[in-house]
């Protein structure tokens, strides 16, 4: 066994790693595997309202039932709290990150969420939040449901919409920006009990969620239901996957060890590589401080042998160790 | 590279028309070519030379204008983005007429029609201004159209005349007809302003500290609002150094008027209140 070279920068006592073999931090294992991502489209947008509370409302519903590209076409999420300082019309704001297989469908989501559950939301007013590579309508559609009494205003060449509305006005930037970004990125945790594996994956979440440019787009962010690429119904281009259902324990396919009883995944969205590399880290790191001695007994990424997406996020390059 | 100094010589008897200066600089003539070219001056001709010395490059960047009087017009037409024309001085008519980007500072007063046509750029007269400021040259069917006209002391009757887009700022009072045929864009004002603002007017945003002294007759009174636009529009209007930076930058309380119905107009007259 030799001594990790990063351990006194990142300041855990107990890590190790055996070459090429074995990587352990605070006794939790990380597996020598990466996390499979891949390529997306994405906006951030800013939401204002007249207190936090409006503002939440109008970010949360609009990134609602917006966990997978799968289902649901768009991957949203809140990325953090702005201050007044922080916002365009100086008020207290959202930021909001949206992820999309391409433009033309990032776009269409924007619209039809700001259209339903912003522009439909007290007080609100909504601003670009990215400059980006390109541009695609934010207001410059919806304006057409002020029924000719929208009137449109320039300001440092940035064109805003005033749509009335019945508590006065509605304000929404024409254009937001857009860029190419990554979606997918994720970390699976494995532990001893399910209480054990939320409270790690918790942990991992609030220290991620610290973080900007990414999103957690699943529920708290968390998975349970981690899938794998494809399934025996030819219908369904993914499925549960098995391999690590604890339920199913002992079967050929499954990996789990006899011991491990739940397993818990977590997806990132973010808008560069570095981002998400920062983020992965900081939830391992955040998951490793509870170690081994909390149940947690391991943590992989969801490789499906490169059929998923060109991005690989290697773990344990990640965390600074040796990679085989 | 260093400044280039234009002075005028002259008498300020007869009227200069002063767009050779806009060739000069799009051809980039040297000051010995220019001061060779023949300029009208009333009913006779002379050289430049004989009424201007220019010292240093037109290429460069800065140029400054000494001596200019009220006979001088046409001072920096055309204007293009990157050039700085400062102006020692009073100026004649048409200032910063069809300004293409650059910048246009005018130390005394100007007299008719500064900054009309106006595509880009900035405009900052530091007196008064005549008639027609932003306005459009007689037989255009759209005034200034872009930029940021600042006049530190009043301007005249018709401020803003077929205003199309852009933001035209009078720290003091604005006469009659202001935002007369207006078509988009905001015109601001610190002092007070004369009678039937807003006549004719489609769109676009008048904004002042006070009721004009009479709005034309097609407006209808909105009542207070909290407009959320306000702020960001007074980041634009704070921007510069002027007796607007005073506002405070949240402000947003507005009485509103809508008109002029009498050409079925959305433009909007507001008050500051509270």
């Amino acid at each position: 066994m030799m001594k990790w070279k990063n351990a006194s920068v990142v300041g855990w006592s107990n890590i190790h790693v055996k070459k090429h073999k074995l990587m352990n931090i605070n006794g939790v294992f990380i597996e020598d595997t990466f996390a499979e991502a891949f390529p997306m489209r994405a906006t951030r947008i800013i939401i204002t309202g007249i207190n936090y509370k409006w503002a939440r409302h109008a970010a949360e519903t609009m990134t609602g039932f917006a966990t997978s590209v799968i289902g649901c076409k768009v991957e949203a999420g809140i990325e953090r709290e702005l201050g007044n300082h922080e916002t365009p019309d100086g008020r207290p704001g959202i930021a909001v990150l949206l992820f999309a297989t391409d433009r033309k469908t990032l776009e269409a989501q924007l619209q039809a969420r700001i259209g339903q559950c912003v522009l439909t939301c007290p007080t609100t007013a909504v601003f670009a939040g990215l400059e980006g590579e390109g541009q695609i309508a934010l207001g410059k559609n919806l304006r057409y449901f002020g029924d000719g009494y929208q009137t449109s205003k320039q300001v440092d060449n940035h064109r805003y919409w005033r749509i009335p509305v019945m508590d006065g006005e509605f304000l929404c930037e024409e254009t937001t920006g857009y860029q190419t970004a990554i979606g997918g990125g994720n970390l699976l945790v494995f532990a001893r009990s399910l209480s054990q594996v939320l409270l790690a994956c918790e942990a991992a979440i609030d220290a991620m969620s610290m973080l900007p440019n990414i999103i957690l787009p699943f529920p708290g962010g968390g998975v349970r239901s981690g899938s794998k690429v494809g399934s025996k119904y030819k219908t369904l281009s993914a499925s549960t996957n098995h391999p690590y259902c604890p339920t199913l324990k002992g079967l050929p396919d499954n990996v789990l060890d006899k011991n491990v009883e739940a397993v818990m995944e977590i997806v990132i969205d973010g808008l560069s590589i570095e981002d998400l590399n920062l983020a992965m880290r900081r939830g391992i790191e955040a998951i490793c401080d509870l170690g081994k001695a909390q149940g947690i007994e391991k943590i992989t990424g969801g490789n499906y042998g490169g059929k998923l997406g060109p991005h690989h996020f290697h773990l344990r390059e990640i965390m600074g160790g040796d990679q085989t | 590279m260093s400044a280039t100094t234009i002075e005028y010589k002259g008498s300020g008897d007869h009227r200069v028309n002063m767009r050779w200066l806009q060739q000069a600089l799009e051809q980039d003539l040297s000051p010995k070519e220019i001061s060779k070219s023949t300029l009208n001056l009333g009913s006779e001709q002379t050289l430049l030379g004989d009424i201007f010395s220019i010292t240093g490059k037109l290429s460069a960047s800065e140029i400054t204008l000494k001596n200019s009087t009220p006979s001088l017009d046409y001072v920096g037409i055309g204007l293009p983005s990157g050039r700085t024309l400062s102006v020692e001085g009073d100026c004649g008519h048409y200032l910063g007429q069809q300004l293409a980007g650059g910048r246009l500072i005018c130390t005394g007063s100007a007299l008719h029609y500064a900054g009309c046509n106006m595509q880009a750029g900035s405009i900052e007269i530091m007196s008064n201004a005549g008639d027609y400021v932003g306005g459009s040259i007689a037989g255009n069917r759209r005034g200034m159209a872009g930029g940021r006209l600042l006049i530190h002391g009043d301007s005249g009757d018709f401020t803003g005349d077929l205003m199309r887009r852009g933001l035209l700022m009078v720290a003091g009072n604005i006469g009659d007809h202001c935002g007369n045929r207006m078509i988009a864009g905001t015109i601001t004002s610190m002092g007070s302003v004369g009678e039937n603002a807003g006549n004719s007017m489609r769109r676009g945003t008048l904004l002042f500290p006070s009721k004009p002294a009479s709005i034309a007759t097609g407006f209808s009174d909105c009542g207070r609002h909290s407009l959320g636009f306000l702020p960001l529009l007074m980041r634009d209007i704070r921007a510069p150094e002027s007796a607007f930076q005073t506002l405070h930058p949240m402000r947003r309380r507005v009485q509103r008027y809508l008109g002029d119905a009498s050409v079925d107009g959305q433009g909007e007259l507001l008050i500051w209140i509270g």
